[in-house]
Order: C-alpha cells, then structure tokens, then sequence
C-alpha cells in the first residue's frame, strides 16, 4: 500500500506515526512545504510569550525507516485520474491513498495597506511568523493585535509578558465572543485590564498605516524577514506599519501589528483536483472525499460534524484514518463527551470554554465580576453540555473531564459551580473538646479518642502509658503531638487522678463527648476552626 | 542468633518489612490468644513503628482455623483431613498421571511475593528441574511487574528502592505516584516529616488520600487527576522541565541516551492538554515541574535535600504502566536525580517479599539471580548449579494473567500448584479466575489457614506462618533481612521446604531439594552469582553477624563486597553505562468509561488489611476497625444516586457486579468510586476489574475500569456473610 501524505504539521506528521503502528508495511511518503521537522504549531503562542524555546517545541520525526519525507517540498497538483501527486520539485508521486494534510493559513483582513504585508505585520501561524514576531519584540514598544479570539489573546497576552504596550482590537462585542456570552466575555475583558492590555471592542480596522522609508538594503531587515520587504514599481522600498486607524475614526499607533483574525483551510489543492470543498475538503466519518483513495483530516478536512480547528480533532481524526487504512476496526464510538474544548493558553488570564448550549438545557451561572470571574454551565440530559468559565482555573479543569467524559452531574448543577469541598480523610481534629470520640486519632493503629479516655480511665496517665495500651503513637508517630494534647486535657479535666475518673462511663463513651468533663468543655479556648475563619477575614482585603 | 532477649525478626506482611522482636506471651498477648508477644524494634525503615497489622499479627499464629492436617478432596467432592503421605501420594500421582497424558506443560506453578527467598528459589528450581514446565509465574505479576520492566529497561537493573529509606528522609522534595503508604505502610511516613515542613510533598493520586492529605497545611501539592491518566500528568511534568529549560543538561547529556526523542514526545503534552485529559489545572502541572526542578538544582548546587520520585501500585497496575514507569524516571532523568547521593527514583514494593520474590526465579521468564531464562549463558550457569543438562530446562512461559486465562483450557495446564496466594480473591476478574481454577484436573493449595482458593483445591497442604521458620526477605531497600524462628508450628504443620522435598522425590528427584534454610540459601548464592541481583557474598552467618553489628546488606553483594546501598552513583549496569530514556504517550485505561458505566472504579488497600485479607480477616481488632467491603463516593456522586453513608451500592462493570456498603467522603472524585480489594464474596472488588495488562510486563490493569453504580436501597447486612464465605 503506498500512502502520500500532503503535509507534515502536526497532524501530518502524527498521521505518519499512527499509521506505521498499524501497518507498519505501508509504503509512506510525507511532503511537507515548512523546511522544518514537525513542531508542535500550539506552542508558538508560548513562543511569541517567551515562555517557552523553539528548541522544545519540535515533535517526533517523521524520518524513519520506511517513510520518505520530503521536506521544503510543496505539493503542486493532485491528478486523480492517474493517481499521482505532483510537487513543485517536478517530481510524481504515484499513490493508492493520499491524504491531505494541508492544514490551515492564517487569514488576512482586506484592509487597505494589507495588500501586501509591510514590515512590522505578522500572522501567527508558522515557525517562521513566531520567529518573526519574537525578533520584532526587541525594537517594538506598541502593538496591536487584530483578532480577539482565543489567538488574538494568547498573543496579546503573551506580548504583555514580554513588556510591550499592547492594544487589541476586537470586531466584536467583546473577545472571544464566538465562545463566551456577555458576563464570561465582561469577565475576559477585566481580566485582560487586569494585565495592563488596552481593548478596543466593536471595532475593525479600516486601514493600516504604512511608512515608507529609503531602500531595503539601508533598513536592514532580520535574517529571514525579508518576506516583509516588498518591491513597488518603483524600486526597492521598505515599507513599515506605524498605525491602525479603525473603523470608529480613531487611530492606534503601533510598531508592530499580528494578524488574528481567524484561519482559512488551505483546500487549494483539493479544490483544483475537482473534489468537494466547503469551508475544508468535505470528508465523511471515515475521513474519505467522495474519491475513495483521497483522504483529509485537520485542519484542512470537514468532516460531518464540522471542522473545529483544534488538535484533539485532527488527532482523532489521525488515529482513525490509520485504522481504517490498516483494515482494522475502526474505533467505532466517537469519544463520550465533546473533543471541542477551546483552552487559553495564556499567562495570568484563565478562559476555557467548550459545547454549546442544546435545546431544553439548564444554565447556572456564577457572576463574580470583581475578582473577574465567570462561570457558566448548561446541563442536558444528566451531563455537562456547555462551558464558559473565566477565571476560575481549578473549577475549569474539573469542568472540562466532565465534559469530555460525560461523566454524570450532580443532582443540583450548582454544584459544579464551585470546587466540591475536598475534605482531608481522617485527620484528628484539633481540639480535644470538639473532637468526637469516634474522631481517629492514631490512624496506624485505629485507636480513636474515646480509646485514649477509656485508657486514662483505666490508670494511662502519660503518653507513654497510652502509647503501651493503645499502640497509638507507634506506627508512623505523626500522631504523638494529639495525643499529648489529648493526655494533657485529661489531665487538666481531672487534677487529681486519686479521686478517679468515673469508670461508669466507659459505658456510654460512644455518645459523642459524652466522655468529656463538663468543666473542661467550659474553659476550652475558642476552637481552632474559628481561628481560620478570623485569619480569613483580613487576608480579604488584600 | 544476636543477643538480646526475644526473637528479632520482621513482620509478616507488606515490604517495609518492619523489625519487630517476639517474645514469651504476656497478659495483652494471652487475652488475645496470641502465643508470643510483639514489640517494635528500632531499625532505619521503621523507627521502632509497626501498624496495627504488625502489632497484631501474632494472632493468626493461632487463627482458630488455622490449617493443621493436609485436606484431599474425596470421591463425594468433600474436603476431608489426610495424612501428609496420602496428600503428598495424591499430588504425585496426579503429576506424574496429567504430564504422562498431556506432557510435561500440564502442571503449572503459581508463588507469591511472601514466601521467602529460600521458598521462592526452591519453588523455582521444582518448576525447572522436577517439573520441567515453562509454567510458573507469581503473585507479584500483580504487583511489581510495571515497575521492574520500566527500571530494567531505563537503568538495566530492578531493585525497588535504588537507595536506602532513609535517603527519603533528608529530601527536599519527594513526588508521590499512586503510592498511598500512609494507609499501606504507615511507619514509612515518618520519613516524610521533613520534607512536609518544607512544603516539598507532592502526592499524584485521584482520591485525596491519607497519604493525600499529607500534603495539606502547606505540606505540599496534591494533584488529583482523573483514574487512568497519571502518565498524562508525569508527561506534562516533563514537558515544563525541558521546555522551560529546567533540566539537569549536563547530566542527561553525560549520563543518559535517549533525551532527545523523549525531549520530542513531551513537545505535544503542554500543560493545556495536560488539564483537559487528566484534570489537573495546567498552573498546578507548572508550579510543580517548577519546584521540583528548582530543589533538585539546589540540592546540586549544596550537596543536601535531595529529590526523590516514588511510584506505587497505583500508577502501575495499568495497562500503561510500564509506560508510566518509564515516565517517572524519564523525569527523575531530566532533573538529574538517579545516582546522585540523596536523589533518585524507586518504586515501592508492596508484598512482603516482592523484591526478593521476583528475583530468584519465580518469575517465567527468569532463572536465579535476576537472570534471564533465555540466555544461554545464564542457562549454562545456573544448570551447572543445579546439577542438570541445561537443555532439560525449560524455556519462557507466560506471564500470571495469561496463565490464569489458560488454565483447564484444551490447550492449557490442568494442574496448578499455588504457593502464598489467594489467587480467587487477588487476580483481576475474580469470577472468571474461579471458572478456570475450577475447570483444573488437579489444585493443590499450600496455605495457612482456609482461603477462597484452598475451597477449590483438590489438595490443601498446611505450612508454616513467618514466627515458625527461618529465612531471608528482602525488603523494599533491596536489603537482605533475617526472619529468625521464634517457636514451633503447630503439630501437622510442614515447611513448603519440606513439601518441595517430599514431593521432588516422589517424582524422581531424591536429592537437590534441602530443607534447612541456611543451606537453601547458599545454594541460591552459588546460583545468583554474576547475575543482576548476586548474592553470592551472602549467607545467614553473615547476615546474622552483620545485623549484629548494625551494619545493613544490601543487594548485589557478590563474593567479598560489602554491599550496595545505593546504585548508580557511577555508572548504570546498561551496556554503555548510560541510562536510558523511553518514549512513551498516554492512551488512557482499556476500559474507559461508556454510557452504561460512566464511572470509574479505583481499587486499593486499607491500613487494617493486607493482601486478600486471608491473615488480616482473622484477627478480631482488624476486622472491627475494617468489617466488611465498601464503596468510597463522593457526597455529590451519593447525593445524584441517592444514596447515604452505610447504605448498599451496587457496582457493575462489563464482567461482574458487587455489593458493598457505601462510604461517603470528599476524599473521593465525584467521577470515582473507590473500593479495598481485601475481601470475597459479592462485595469482591476483583470481581470488577479489568484483566486487560501491560504490553510490556503482563501487568493486569487493577486500578481503573468503568462502572455503572446505583443504590440497592438496604443497609449494609455487616460482616457476618463475609465470613462464611471463607468457611
Ligand atoms: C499560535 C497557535 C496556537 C494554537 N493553539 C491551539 C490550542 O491551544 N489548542 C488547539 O487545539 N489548537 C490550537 N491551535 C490550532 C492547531 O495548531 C491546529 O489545529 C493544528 O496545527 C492543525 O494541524 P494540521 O496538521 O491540520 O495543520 P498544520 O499544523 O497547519 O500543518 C499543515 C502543514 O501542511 C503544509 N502544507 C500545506 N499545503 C501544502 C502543500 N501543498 N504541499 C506540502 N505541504 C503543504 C503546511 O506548510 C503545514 O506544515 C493553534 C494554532 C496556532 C497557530
Ligand atoms: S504491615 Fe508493613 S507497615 Fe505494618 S507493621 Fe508490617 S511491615 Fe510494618
């Protein structure tokens, strides 16, 4: 079996993988138009951020024994009748099933001085733009992100953190509203004040403003940014970004501008191939065109239930391709929950967002616009359907299994509102008093407080008489200090161990502090629990 | 024997191996029929602590069912007492009958990581020599087989613990991996006070834990992922300590191979994705890389506070186990830790005997001395040993779950001698393991008292409880440890020793079979010599007079050597010294959940039990504190199901179902039940579990599978049909 794969990104090259350990005697080849290894395109956010080195973002290879890769190579045609793939190199790659990998570009609005991208303006979409972007940083000091998705943050942000002043502007009502309603997207925004990033909602640009300067050679690009450096009819001339007016009149100055306004599949390929292409190359659940031997997945594919532009789909859709190719079993049930979960990745702003609202679905909703948090959770059917949180990191990530696994709600969706309280185990509560007396106090040993009081009654009057009868304090001795505590309290509750504990009643020790001295429980200090919810109180003001 | 009044020795159960002393019965011991008194003894492992299945472990000595007479089952299929020459008649008979008619693979052997080293070595050597089958594997398949196939893989070597107890307790830092020892082995915690302080705890387990809750109150970070992702977690550590430039490089490049297709597979597990398969926040996975990677540089650059990373059943017993494994030292890698003074990774054993168990041939694709059935050297060697044509040895056989799965099958064995286990209620899919032991021609069960499993032998042979013999155990430190006689068995009470001598000459081998310990051990020490685990320098004399001494032994300890205590500090035995790093990825547990089981299932132990509770069930303080099976939910989960604290649940999964009392706390997931696995009967959580294993090691995958849970609507009927199963 000879499989083409057109594209090495990151589904590409998973694809690459998957299928060799299903059939491992497929004859691959992998053509690939970046110069470089698969790298992991997610993290170029984290890049632009500083966050993490281009070094760690390279995935598996792709070159290995019995796969061909041909990298620095662009697929030019796709002849059906023939069955063959052309590249630009000239060469034809005769295949039985080609799949399409292509992914997707980053779109660029029609903006009047985008015509052709002057230098200072990046997409964000390929090493090489992260690279761009990242060399650009050192001599910028105002940016201006177009695009308030969920990209358009993470650069935003990610610019932030590198300290440049950063403006986003944002079509839209507020960002990210292709995810969030009003309140999470309120709550995005303080968020994003929080950080120090401008906003501009509403709003698009009208036209981007460009300087002109001499010739390239004296503006002396960075390696590899020459792409930027446009050639006008009249001679080489370096043409700059120094602004963006938008749409209400106003102007923003910036140095540096990143394009973030969505991505286009790239479907030029299958287009020119006759194959049916909407948004992506339309497929079926098997990942397969109406030409049996042609095949598409990532970003470049819409398969039935739509494309959503995020790797655990393309991922999915890889390990499904594989199967089919192999002749095994297809992995029939499509994950339990939604795979469409859009996470920010973006340093001191937490969103996450995933599903949408059914028909008949119950919403709760948690609104807590000063500390910039939001949560929003529709429930259907016993089972997480929609998410919009904000701010709320912890109970995101809970949200997010729940969703995906469609694992059963609580019987009041409020609860998934909050953090279920997780308790400690067993631990010895802190005061003698308040302890019940079935509370564990040694857990290597199971002896719990009314033990320790049944064997001071008995004659104990040390934590080594208890320690002999009791074991308590002998496993791991994490214990020793409460049941000092405990023999302490005894003591002080009954002063004169002559007179002699009352033996009747060991009897009734199963009633909780049934076995505690009146008089003790009266001069007990405040418990301790009321000490934390004091400390609690000034911790809020900060 | 040192001096000293008492008989200094270890507790029978779990790996910690905690030194005790045993002594005349005083009042406490008599009024609980126990025939010695049990003290702890101060020692680096335990610091005099014991559980309370330590301290009571006497009792069992005289459990008033203890097994005293041999048992044949009669023509009417009744269980009766024989004398041990009928019993052994029987056993021989029906050997010498089933591989006459089937051949030699008729007769399997299942051992269990409790027996001692001698037992477990003989056990072996009766597999090979007298038997002749490739048929023998054991409990610890279980239990330590992830663990031992990730550190033979990375390190080319498996010894739990690289490095003393003791090094845990000066460490910085220690991460925690599916180990709950504060409820399985408590004394060891006391090793963790320190790092507590420091607030350097790091526990990965989905239920908050006794262990878990070690790190409230600044003791550090739990991260509680789903069941079933935890090498998503570890994989996410490890993409934060290369990505963020965290790593030990001049360690990875001068001591390692492999970094670099590791440092690739990590690229597609950031922090994000992390979160959205396991659940833990992606700022928890980075503020833990982070401190990790910041102690383990310190501690470099001071030469003090180490940092340890520790993995238990718990991330183990998974059919991605030996992948997890590989995961965690591919961390401990990155940060530079294995053979540095203070540092490392290790796994905690679990059985009492779990390390040495698998070390002296129980396991079927090993000889003694860690070596390999299928090198011819190792052949030769051990052959010479043994006084045998090293072609009469068989080769491989099959790893425990497999061989249960084959048992009374056409093609399988039909006899099975079990030793130290309770296979019915310990092996994954309970039900079906009872369906294959009961389709056998011939099950002969050496045990101490009646167990799920004795009820289905033909043949029931009585043996001898730790306080009764003499031998070695090795403990989770890779120490060789001597279990001293402290009073005789019981009348009709016989060493396995005895049996395998008895039973070898009734089948043609007269001689090679002692059955005084010391000379079983020097026979093993002659067999380990120039393997992996050698023992060669050892023997009782020596270890009785370096006990003496204070001084510790640890294993390899060939000829001459004083011991290792700790490995690694130059080199790692792998063919080019280098350690070397695994790629591995997450694909999450066989049996995920569906919509009828939309739930997971986690099993466990509890302090009070040991194993499948056979011992810890007979004694009346264990089973009051821990009665009967349970069902840990979480109070939503409880409230969504309508149940309460107390109340019947009843769990299903794709192979069984069971009944057990509902525990509600919020120490569980509310996407998680979680059940002890010490008990049979219809509140057996073995019944549930999953037989899907490990690629790599065999290992089942006991601690996560899918479930439908919903309330039987009575309250818990209490122990008491709990105890008649075990009639
Ligand atoms: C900055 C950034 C952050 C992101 N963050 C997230 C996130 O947090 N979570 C998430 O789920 N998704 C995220 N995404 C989206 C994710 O990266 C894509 O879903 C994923 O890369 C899709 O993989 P793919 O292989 O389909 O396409 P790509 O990775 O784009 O790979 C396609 C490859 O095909 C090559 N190619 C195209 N045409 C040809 C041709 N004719 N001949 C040869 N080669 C060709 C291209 O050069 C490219 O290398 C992010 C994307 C970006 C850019
Ligand atoms: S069971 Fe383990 S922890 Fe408990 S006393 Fe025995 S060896 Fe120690």
């Amino acid at each position: 079996m000879r499989v083409v794969v057109v594209g090495n990104g990151m589904v590409g090259s998973r694809f690459v993988e998957d299928l060799r350990a299903r059939a491992p005697q497929a004859e691959i080849t992998v053509v690939g138009a970046e110069e470089y290894e698969p790298y992991n395109r997610v993290l170029l956010s984290e890049v632009v951020a500083g966050a993490v080195g281009v070094a760690s973002i390279t995935l598996p290879t792709s070159d290995v024994d019995g796969v061909r890769v041909l990298r620095g190579t662009s697929a030019t045609a796709l002849d059906r009748t023939r069955r063959v793939l052309v590249l630009d190199s000239g060469e034809e790659l005769p295949y039985d099933h080609l799949v399409l990998a292509t992914g997707a570009r980053a779109r660029i609005p029609s903006v009047p001085g985008l015509e052709r991208l002057p230098a200072g303006v990046h997409p964000l979409r390929s090493l090489d733009d992260a690279r761009e972007i990242v060399a650009a940083t050192v001599n910028t000091r105002r940016a201006l992100v177009l695009g308030g998705g969920v990209l358009g943050l993470e650069v935003a942000c990610g610019l932030r953190r590198r300290g440049l002043a950063v403006t986003l502007v944002h079509g839209g009502p507020h960002v990210m509203d292709r995810q969030l309603g009003d309140g999470a997207g309120a709550a995005a925004l303080a968020g994003l004040t929080r950080l120090g990033i401008e906003q501009r909602t509403g709003v698009v640009a009208a036209e981007v403003h460009v300087s002109t300067f001499g010739t390239a050679a004296t503006w002396g690009a960075p390696d590899g940014a020459t792409a930027d450096v446009a050639t006008t009819d009249t001679g080489a001339v370096s043409r700059r970004v120094t602004g963006v007016r938008l749409t209400d009149g106003s102007t923003v100055a910036a140095d540096l501008l990143i394009l973030t306004a969505g991505t286009v599949p790239d479907v030029d390929l299958a287009e020119r191939a006759g194959l049916e292409v909407r948004r992506g190359v339309v497929v079926d659940a098997d990942l397969t065109t109406a030409d049996r031997a042609v095949h598409a997945i990532g970003d470049c594919a819409e398969p039935p239930e739509g494309g959503t532009g995020l790797i655990a789909q393309g991922w999915e859709q890889s390990r499904r391709l594989a199967a089919v190719l192999a002749g095994a079993d297809a992995p029939t049930s499509s994950p339990l929950g939604g795979t469409d979960v859009v996470r920010l990745k973006a340093h001191g702003l937490d969103v996450v967002a995933m599903g949408a609202p059914v028909a008949g679905a119950r919403t709760v909703t948690l609104s807590d616009p000063a500390a910039g948090r939001h949560v929003e959770v529709s429930v259907a059917d016993g089972a997480v359907v929609a998410v919009a949180c904000v701010g709320a990191p912890e109970v995101g990530a809970d949200l997010t299994t729940a969703y995906t696994r469609a694992t059963p709600v609580p019987a009041d969706p409020a609860q998934l509102l909050l953090r279920p309280v997780r308790g400690a185990a067993t631990t010895a509560e802190p005061s003698p008093t308040l302890m019940p007396d079935r509370a564990t106090v040694c857990r290597c040993n199971g002896v719990t407080k009314g033990d320790i009081v049944r064997c001071w009654e008995h004659g104990a009057r040390s934590t080594d008489d208890v320690a002999r009868a009791t074991r308590a304090t002998t496993g791991c001795g994490g214990c020793t200090e409460a049941v000092c505590g405990l023999v302490d309290w005894l003591a002080k509750a009954s002063p004169d161990p002559s007179a002699g504990a009352p033996h009747s009643r060991t009897a009734n020790g199963a009633q909780p502090a049934s076995t505690s001295p009146a008089a003790v429980t009266l001069s007990e200090p405040v418990p301790s629990g009321s000490g934390t919810a004091q400390r609690r109180v000034p911790s809020s003001r900060s | 024997m040192p001096a000293g009044p008492g008989t200094r020795t270890h507790c029978p159960y779990c790996a910690l191996q905690c030194a005790m002393t045993l002594s005349p019965p005083d009042d406490d011991a008599r009024a609980v029929g126990a025939p010695v008194t049990v003290a702890g003894r101060d020692f680096p492992t335990n610091r005099g602590g014991l559980c309370q299945k330590g301290w009571t472990s006497a009792q069992v000595l005289r459990a008033p069912d203890r097994l005293t007479t041999p048992l044949v089952r009669d023509a009417d299929g009744e269980l009766r007492p024989a004398s041990w020459d009928e019993a052994l008649d029987v056993v021989a008979d029906g050997v010498r009958r089933l591989q006459a008619e089937h051949g030699r693979e008729a007769v399997a052997v299942f051992g269990g990581g409790g027996l001692t080293n001698e037992k477990a070595y003989a056990l072996g050597k009766f597999a090979r020599v007298v038997l002749r089958t490739p048929f023998i594997d054991y409990n610890g398949r279980f239990c330590m087989a992830s663990a031992a196939a990730g550190a033979n893989r990375a390190f080319g070597i498996d010894r739990g613990l690289p490095f003393p107890l003791a090094d845990v307790g000066a460490a910085s830092a220690v991460v925690l991996l599916g180990s709950n020892l504060a409820e399985t082995m408590p004394p060891s915690t006391a090793h963790l006070g320190d790092v507590r302080a420091q607030g350097g705890l790091v526990v990965v387990d989905p239920r908050h834990s006794a262990t878990a809750a070690l790190t409230d109150d600044g003791g550090g970070l739990h991260l509680q992922p789903v069941p079933g992702t935890d090498l998503a977690v570890l994989l996410g550590l490890l993409h934060v300590v290369l990505g963020e430039g965290l790593a030990d490089e001049e360690y990875l490049a001068a001591r390692t191979t492999g970094a670099d297709e590791v440092r690739r597979s990590v690229a597609a597990w950031w922090p994000e994705r992390v979160e959205q398969v396991s659940g833990v926040p992606a700022d928890l996975v980075r503020r833990t890389a982070r401190m990790l990677a910041a102690r383990a540089a310190l501690s470099r650059r001071e030469g003090r506070g180490g940092v340890v990373v520790l993995t238990g059943r718990g991330v183990e017993q998974s059919s991605q186990g030996t992948a997890t494994v590989s995961a965690a030292i591919n961390l401990a890698l990155a940060l530079g830790l294995p053979g540095r003074p203070g540092s490392g990774y290790g796994a905690i054993t679990g059985q009492g005997n779990g390390q040495g168990g698998r070390e002296h041939g129980q396991k079927s694709d090993q000889l003694p001395g860690y070596r390999r059935i299928d090198d011819p050297a190792a052949r030769a060697h051990v052959a010479r040993v043994w006084g045998v044509d090293p072609d009469t040895l068989p080769g491989p056989g099959v790893p425990a779950v497999e061989l249960l799965r084959h048992l009374g099958t056409p093609a399988g064995p039909r006899a099975l001698l079990v030793h130290g286990c309770n296979l019915v209620v310990s092996a994954p899919d309970a039900d079906r393991v009872r369906e294959r032991l009961r389709a056998l021609d011939l099950l002969v069960v050496c045990d101490l008292v009646p167990s799920e499993t004795t009820r289905l032998a033909h043949v029931v042979l009585p043996v001898t409880q730790w306080a009764e013999e003499e031998g070695t155990m090795t403990s989770l430190e890779g120490r060789v440890l001597r279990r001293r006689r402290a009073l005789p068995p019981p009348p009709g009470v016989r060493s396995e020793l005895d049996v395998l001598h008895d039973l070898a000459a009734r089948l043609g081998v007269p001689t090679g079979f002692p059955t005084d310990p010391a000379e079983v051990f020097d026979e093993l020490a002659r067999a380990s010599a120039g393997g992996v685990a050698d023992y060669s320098g050892l023997s009782h004399a020596r270890l009785d007079a370096a006990e003496a001494a204070g001084q510790a032994l640890h294993w390899p300890c060939p000829e001459g050597s004083a011991g290792t205590p700790r490995l690694f500090t130059e080199s790692f035995p792998t063919p080019d010294g280098r350690a070397r790093m695994v790629a591995v990825d997450h694909h999450g547990p066989a049996d995920d959940l569906r919509r009828d089981a939309p739930i997971y299932l986690i099993t466990g132990r509890v302090l009070q039990h040991y194993q499948s509770g056979a011992q810890t069930r007979r004694v009346p303080a264990l089973a009051t504190a821990q009665p009967e099976p349970y069902v840990e939910l979480h109070p939503l989960l409880a409230d969504r199901l309508g149940v309460s604290d107390g109340e019947l649940v009843e769990v299903t999964s794709a192979r069984g179902t069971a009944v057990a009392a509902a525990h509600v706390t919020p120490s569980a997931r509310p996407d998680a039940v979680f059940m002890p696995f010490h008990w049979s009967g219809e509140g057996s959580a073995n019944r549930l579990t999953s037989d899907a294993t490990d690629p790599v090691s065999g290992m089942p995958e006991f601690k996560v599978c899918a479930v439908q849970v919903r309330a039987v609507g009575e309250t818990s009927r209490g122990a008491a049909d709990e105890l008649e199963v075990v009639r």
